[in-house]
């Protein structure tokens, strides 16, 4: 485990801490009794910046965001959202109400429009907006979207457009914490510095904080602080 | 709200797969509308059947203990004559005693007394009696002729003379009248009733006022006669007529005619007889009969007692219960219930068909249904994942689900509904035909073994007497529109289960990493 940090100046205080790993072990259901993907992981993440979890293929990049967004719950270790620990959370109301997940295939539902995915997000958190289909066209028109596109299938959008309507929706309930799982991987690099820049103004002018994960040299140069992650041995 | 709003959706936008499921819903319940109507139907038929002709119990000499004791120790019959002398009378006080039961809902007892009645003659077929009476007379005449010779060949034997024989039959016919045949034991049978809820005869319509009415003072002595009796003797409403006791001339009571009644059974239809059985028979109440036993001590009334159970399983609890009262051994308790279970045979059989055919329905539609959800459910596995992702609880997801399937039903259990209720009556009579026709060929057989070769007479032989009950007017009503939707809801909540149970086992991020 490696700490990059490249914003020196960011003052760090208890308030700003969102997300706190402490000394985390995670190892599949199936695997061998001492074969760990995750070893005595500690990280903090804080508002207002925006992370990179980097690492190889196998290194249990995309198995600490699941843990982190309470998809998988069975490890070793504490996990803390705002000072309560994750174990004890609800998981499906922290998933609803408190991070907003980007995937790298979009899981964007098909049989809906991307309009209808966003208000079905707000439904779900049960987010109190007068007009949600408005507010689901600013959300789109935040991430550069035209509106025209809201009543248009997912399916028939393009990969970078279909990435957007995923950031709308995870933007949609007003969460502190986005998480990002290779947001770019399917992505041109035009679009992926596009799709970067969204994420930065989230966490620098809208104060949240986003965790990504990537093995992507350009994202890790636009973030504001890397984390590495190394094969573990047994 | 939104999960409603998210199952309409996805209904609409598979399409095809729900109209598929829609189709065999549709399929289901046809079948099932049509069962439910048929089983809907037979038992309204069944019940107006059992209220028309409720179960009966009555109490009758058991011959066969009776014979067992006359017969029994090789009695001589003097001690035969004193055992069937011994034995009690039932009594107006026991018969009360055994209809407080639990098992009744009713009871009712009726005094019949044969009585004669001055100046007015019964109905009867011997009243115009033809005697034919046949006389011969045979006249014998003896020829001699004059120029025949005697003897020899060609000749008369005896000389010359012979003799004819001439008879002559005479046909008389007599006819002449009989009255009061039956004087010995009473020409008429009076008839008591204690209330208007006993007159069953009445009550289902077997006789019929045409006349007046039947009096509500139950204990002055009034009476109604029969349409016969009446034209017979020119007796009108408002006349009274003089009972006579059969044991002394001397007792005699005036009855006043409130009414004339007629009676409506098949018996009254034979037209082998001149007169119905009731033609004789003077309906009144029983305290007018009490007053007539009071005078003569030597009569002896019957007492019918007729005791409607309250259903079948309490008919021999029922029969128990009296013996357990103290009924003689001598006596039986005897009921209809075979007779009633025997004219509804037909339409039972049809109704076991029927739920058979609901039961199998239910069961491979259940199977299918639940078959093409779990499809469904590994079909849609990546939006459950998704769904799940963004923090859909399982029970909403699981509620989503069975919203979709529901509404598809409901719609599907509609027009089901209607083509059910449209196919349930053809379908129900040609059933009801085709069990009638058996019942049918069944009796006409047994008549065969009798050698009865005339189809055209109606016996009964214990075989189901269908024509009591021969039609079905099947009908998807808003009873079996209630069963079919709570079919329906069941048939989607066991069906849902089994991908219910896969929700709830699903892990979101599995399916995503299969998916990616």
């Amino acid at each position: 485990m490696k700490k990059d940090k490249k914003n020196t100046e960011i003052k760090k205080s208890k308030d700003t801490v969102v997300l706190k790993i402490d000394d985390v072990n995670y190892r599949y259901a199936d695997a061998k009794k001492d074969e760990y993907v995750l070893r005595n992981i500690n990280f903090e993440f804080e508002t207002g910046k925006i992370y990179a979890i980097r690492g190889k293929s196998g290194s249990g990049k995309t198995t600490l965001l699941s843990l982190i967004s309470g998809l998988e719950n069975k490890y070793e270790g504490k996990i803390y959202y705002k000072d309560k620990e994750l174990k004890k959370m609800n998981l499906d109301n922290y998933r609803s109400n408190d991070i907003g997940i980007v995937f790298q295939s979009y899981n964007l539902l098909p049989h809906l429009n991307a309009i209808e995915n966003i208000i079905l997000s707000m439904d779900v958190s049960k987010v109190k907006v007068k007009d949600k289909k408005g507010k689901a066209i600013e959300l789109m028109e935040s991430v550069g979207l035209d509106r025209n596109l809201g009543k248009r299938r997912v399916l028939r959008l393009s990969g970078g457009e279909q990435q957007r309507v995923a950031i709308a929706r995870s933007l949609s309930y007003n969460p502190d914490l986005i998480l990002a799982d290779e947001p770019t991987g399917n992505l041109d690099k035009d679009t992926e510095n596009d799709i970067m820049n969204i994420f930065k103004d989230l966490a620098h002018k809208d104060n949240k904080c986003v965790i990504i994960v990537t093995h992507s040299q350009n994202v890790c140069d636009q973030v504001d602080i890397v984390y590495e992650l190394k094969k573990t041995s047994k | 709200m939104y999960i409603l709003k998210n199952a309409w959706k996805n209904i609409t936008r598979n399409k095809g797969r729900n109209i598929l499921i829609g189709i065999i819903i549709i399929v289901i319940s046809a079948a099932c509308a049509v069962t439910l109507a048929i089983r809907s139907s037979a038992n309204s038929i069944v019940k107006a059947y059992e209220n028309k002709n409720p179960i009966t119990a009555s109490i009758s000499m058991d011959r066969k203990n009776l014979m067992q004791e006359l017969m029994g120790d090789n009695k001589s019959q003097e001690d035969m004559i004193n055992t069937f002398n011994e034995i009690e009378v039932l009594t107006e006080e026991q018969i009360i005693t055994f209809g407080t039961s639990d098992y009744l809902s009713s009871y009712y007892y009726t005094y019949s007394l044969g009585v004669n009645a001055k100046d007015i003659q019964e109905a009867t077929d011997s009243l115009v009696k033809e005697t034919t009476t046949t006389t011969t007379e045979t006249t014998n005449k003896t020829f001699r002729p004059q120029n025949m010779p005697q003897g020899g060949p060609g000749g008369f034997p005896d000389g010359g003379s012979y003799s004819t024989s001439t008879s002559k039959k005479t046909t008389t016919k007599k006819t002449e009248k009989i009255y009061n045949e039956k004087a010995q034991n009473g020409a008429f049978t009076l008839y008591g009733y204690n209330k208007y809820e006993d007159m069953k005869d009445f009550i289902n319509g077997n006789y019929t006022i045409i006349e007046g009415n039947i009096s509500d003072d139950f204990n002055s002595k009034n009476c109604i006669i029969s349409e016969e009796l009446a034209t017979l003797n020119e007796l009108k409403v408002g006349d009274t007529i003089t009972i006579v006791d059969t044991n002394n001339e001397k007792n005699t009571y005036e009855f006043t005619i409130t009414g004339i009644y007629k009676e409506n059974t098949d018996d009254a239809k034979d037209t082998t007889t001149m007169f119905t059985n009731s033609a004789n028979k003077i309906i009144t109440n029983v305290n007018a009969i009490k007053e007539i036993l009071t005078n003569n001590e030597n009569l002896t009334p019957n007492i019918d007692p007729v005791f409607i159970i309250k259903d079948k399983e309490s008919v021999e609890k029922f029969e128990a219960e009296v013996k357990e009262k103290g009924l003689s051994d001598y006596y039986k308790v005897s009921n209809n219930l075979e007779d009633i279970e025997n004219a509804t045979k037909s339409i039972t059989n049809v109704k076991v068909f029927a739920t058979t055919f609901l039961i199998i329905t239910l069961v491979i539609g259940g199977v299918v249904l639940a078959v093409i959800n779990m499809i469904n459910i590994r079909e849609r596995k990546y939006e459950i994942g998704v769904l799940r992702t963004i923090g859909m609880k399982k029970y909403k997801l699981a509620l989503q689900f069975m919203l979709e399937l529901l509404i598809v039903c409901l719609v599907s259990l509609g027009i089901g509904a209607g083509v059910g209720a449209y196919a349930s009556v053809p379908v129900a009579n040609n059933l009801l035909a085709s069990e009638i026709k058996n019942n049918t060929e069944e009796n006409d057989n047994i008549k065969g073994n009798f050698g009865i070769r005339d189809f055209e007479k109606d016996f009964d032989f214990g075989v189901a007497k269908v024509d009591e009950v021969d039609n079905i007017n099947a009908v998807v009503d808003i009873k079996v529109l209630g069963e079919l939707l709570g079919l329906g809801i069941l048939l989607t909540l066991v069906s849902s289960l089994a991908s219910m149970i896969a929700i709830s086992r699903f892990s979101p991020l599995n399916i995503l990493k299969e998916r990616s």
